[in-house]
């Protein structure tokens, strides 16, 4: 299953606003950069666009239109305000800013490039440990109903990994995904993974100090404010060497 | 809200401060009183408030089980509807699924809001033990209201859905209950959950085909 897969499958879950909020704000999002999906949802939305007079019609009470109509019609309208005070706004910061912005400027741009390349060595960075790994290890997760999926790239040359959780969806609100290095004293704490279904979670990361070997990874649903150095939670992945 | 339910005779009548609610129109009615509420012309709205406060507040009675909030949500969509008119343009759908779509969508916003303070399940399971008719304050005339036939439509494609789908849309789409809400109460897997409300969305979209006009 690939992670538009998830999004296919829940279309009307979608519709209905049937998902968990996690899940609809992640398909809203998807929504703008998907064509596809966008389209759908628009013409399931449109099909079923009778559905809620399923339900019989209750009488306003005695007045209600009158009311009604005197309180929208009395409501300022919003836009009628807006668009003068944004315009407002507008031309002060540009009065105001014009002066700075010609120093703001050369300090943004050089700020811009060295992000750049900060970003640009971590690409080249974690490209290494992949190109380089001298194992590879892969097992499936499944979460709610989904299935995705766990891949480490072992780098012994850099004592480091490169792990990908995918296909995901985001944690529970109060939850989060914690990733754990099994040694053979024991395990060993290591990063919170940020999954969400539409792009994978990629991680470099350098294996555990301790002079105990690494034999394993796992990752397990803890707590978010959880700090234990042992797992509380439940196990959804776990794999040894 | 009782989309289960058999259509039942009228109960009673109109106000008679709401008489244009008994209106019929034709669904050139509803293009020349959108073209109208363009327009901004006050009238419109008022005829518009009229036709379809029936449906909205059935809509939003029956998912939030509150006369008073249900009113406040359907003021809420007038609002955003006489502000929003303009942007409707030409889309083919037509105005009183965009009214109930906005409505559904309040609605479930305050039921998400309650189930953040914690209330919501207490009134989501008495309300899902108790007769419809117990968040219905108001008698209406139903088969004198416009849009009836449309209601009967519908009540009739729910009718048939096979009974465990039709409980997943009931819970989903009338209540507004998330996939996990649902499996947790009829204790059915979340896969099933999903499945059974995508294949009675598929059915329901065929038989809601045929429905073009609620003002005929």
């Amino acid at each position: 299953m690939t992670a538009h897969d998830w999004y296919v499958e829940n279309r009307a879950g979608f519709v209905a606003r049937s998902l968990e909020p996690g899940e609809e704000r992640t398909y809203r999002d998807h929504l703008i950069r998907c064509e596809e999906c966008s389209r759908e949802v628009a013409r399931l939305e449109r099909e079923l666009g009778w559905l809620p007079m399923g339900s019989r019609p209750t009488a306003p009470p005695p007045g209600f239109s009158r009311r009604t109509a005197a309180e929208v019609l009395d409501r300022p309208n919003r836009w009628r305000w807006r668009v003068p005070l944004a315009a407002a706004a507008g031309l002060a910061l540009a009065a105001g800013g014009a002066a700075l912005s010609a120093r703001r400027e050369g300090h943004e741009l050089k700020a811009l490039l060295v992000a750049r390349e900060t970003r640009l060595a971590a690409l080249e960075d974690t490209l290494s440990v992949l190109r380089r790994a001298n194992m590879v290890l892969q097992t499936q997760i499944s979460m709610n109903g989904h299935q995705g999926g766990m891949l480490i790239f072992q780098d012994a040359a850099s004592h480091r990994w490169c792990v990908i959780v995918h296909g995901l969806p985001p944690a529970p609100a109060g939850s989060k995904y914690q990733f754990w290095f099994i040694t053979e004293t024991g395990m060993v704490r290591s990063v919170e993974v940020d999954a969400a279904m539409e792009h994978p979670a990629i991680m470099t990361l350098p294996m555990p100090g301790s002079a105990a070997p690494v034999m394993g990874a796992a990752l397990t649903m803890e707590p978010a404010v959880s700090r234990s150095d042992e797992p509380t939670g439940p196990t959804l992945a776990h794999v040894v060497f | 809200m009782s989309p289960s339910e058999p259509p039942r005779a009228a109960a009673g009548d109109l106000s008679p401060q709401e008489p244009a609610a008994r209106r019929p129109l034709a669904l050139a009615g509803e293009a020349s009183l959108r073209r109208r509420l363009v327009a901004r012309d006050e009238q419109a709205l008022v005829e518009l408030i009229e036709l379809a406060s029936p449906w909205l507040l059935g809509l939003t009675t029956s998912m939030l089980s509150d006369q008073e909030e249900a009113e406040e949500v359907v003021l809420e969509v007038f609002a955003t509807a006489w502000e929003r008119i303009g942007a409707l343009g030409d889309q083919h759908d037509a105005l009183l699924p965009w009214l109930l779509r906005i409505a559904r969508n309040r609605a479930i916003d305050r039921l998400r809001r309650r189930r953040r303070w914690r209330l919501k399940l207490a009134r989501a399971e008495a309300y899902g033990e108790l007769p419809a008719d117990r968040v219905r304050a108001r008698e209406v005339d139903e088969a004198a209201q416009p849009g009836w036939h449309v209601h009967e439509s519908v009540h009739a494609a729910l009718e048939g859905l096979p009974p465990d789908q039709r409980e997943v849309v009931r819970l989903a789409y009338f209540q507004g209950l998330t996939h996990s809400e649902i499996a947790t109460r009829l204790g059915i897997p979340m896969g099933t959950v999903k499945t059974r409300l995508r294949l009675a969305f598929d059915k329901l979209r065929v038989s809601l085909a045929g429905i073009k006009d609620w003002l005929a």
